[in-house]
């Protein structure tokens, strides 16, 4: 029998791309700046999502999509803060989400009354880092309870990121965390990375996130 | 981790080229996967495998060829057309 080679030469990810692409031009048609926030599992995602809901609620018109692997105790712990809309995409096993859940999941958020959108990814340092979701920015969360090198062990995240967030850092002096360690490592792999240091705990450097959140809002409310 | 649904976009991909009915034909699957792409070779190879040893494939192989970047492409198929060899 005769086998021959058909050339494809087609990326695996270009469906997502293209759904991807789909959630951006919906996402700009209606001006609403869009976060991907990604980390490790338990660095704090959903708590910095509560206390900026609950902080931030009645000034800015916050909406959140949650991924998660298997319940959606997230976006539950999230509704208590809010009556704006809190969508959960539960991705039954899989470790990332993915763009074509997420323009799914755009159809229940009226975006036309939304000022700022927050993404929660399944809490992952590698796959998300490949996901497109059509996010204007991915901002990851790296808490000092983790190892400082962790930029050098997940380059692809940390490169794809725009911003870092330092979480936990009521902890600092009870770990052995540097954190001028971890920005070097950081910048290392993504020169142009830009930091904030929080606790949602302790409310440390909330004041700073809270602002970057009203500077990067659709109306613009500003600082 | 995400191989699984890597391995699953690759048999979508191959269905999309050459239909249902032409799935039992392939003999290879060839996918580039960049050394900085996020995918470990063998959990992906292992996920083809199984993927491509039930219907609607019959058998095919999976072969992965590893390239600099983080490139991750269905490259080649290799499909059995039925016609004796000339």
């Amino acid at each position: 029998m005769a086998v021959r080679t058909i050339d494809v030469r087609e990326r695996v990810m270009a469906r997502n791309d293209e759904f991807a692409a789909l959630v951006r031009a919906r996402l700009q048609a209606a001006a609403v700046p869009t976060f991907n926030l990604v980390s490790s599992p338990g660095a704090g995602k959903t708590l910095l999502l509560e206390r900026t809901l609950a902080d931030l609620g009645r000034e800015l018109a916050i909406a959140v999509i949650t991924g998660d692997v298997q319940t959606q105790n997230d976006a539950d712990r999230l509704a208590r803060h809010t009556d704006r809309l809190v969508q959960a995409v539960v991705t039954n096993g899989a470790c990332h989400l993915d763009a074509r859940q997420i323009l799914t999941a755009l159809d229940a958020v009226d975006l036309e009354a939304t000022d700022l959108l927050f993404i929660e990814n399944v809490g992952n340092l590698v796959c998300p880092a490949n996901w497109d979701l059509g996010e204007d920015a991915k901002i990851v969360l790296f808490s000092v309870t983790e190892g400082e090198d962790k930029p050098s062990k997940y380059p692809k995240m940390f490169r794809a990121a725009r911003w870092t967030v330092f979480t936990k850092m009521d902890l600092l002096p009870h770990v052995p965390f540097s954190v001028e360690r971890a920005v070097e490592l950081a910048r290392a792999v993504n020169p142009s990375l830009g930091f904030l240091m929080t606790s949602s705990v302790a409310h440390h450097g909330l004041g700073e996130w809270f602002s970057f959140c009203r500077a990067h809002a659709r109306r613009g409310v500003g600082v | 981790m995400h191989e699984l649904s890597v391995a699953l976009e690759v048999c979508r991909m191959t269905e999309e080229r050459l239909g249902p009915d032409g799935l039992r034909a392939v003999r290879a699957v060839g996918v580039e996967v960049g050394e900085d792409a996020g995918i470990e070779i063998g959990n992906l190879e292992f996920c083809l495998e199984t993927l491509l040893a039930e219907p609607p494939f019959a058998g095919a192989r999976p072969v992965i060829l590893r390239q600099p970047g983080d490139m991750l492409r269905l490259a080649y198929l290799e499909v059995d057309d039925g016609r004796p060899d000339d």
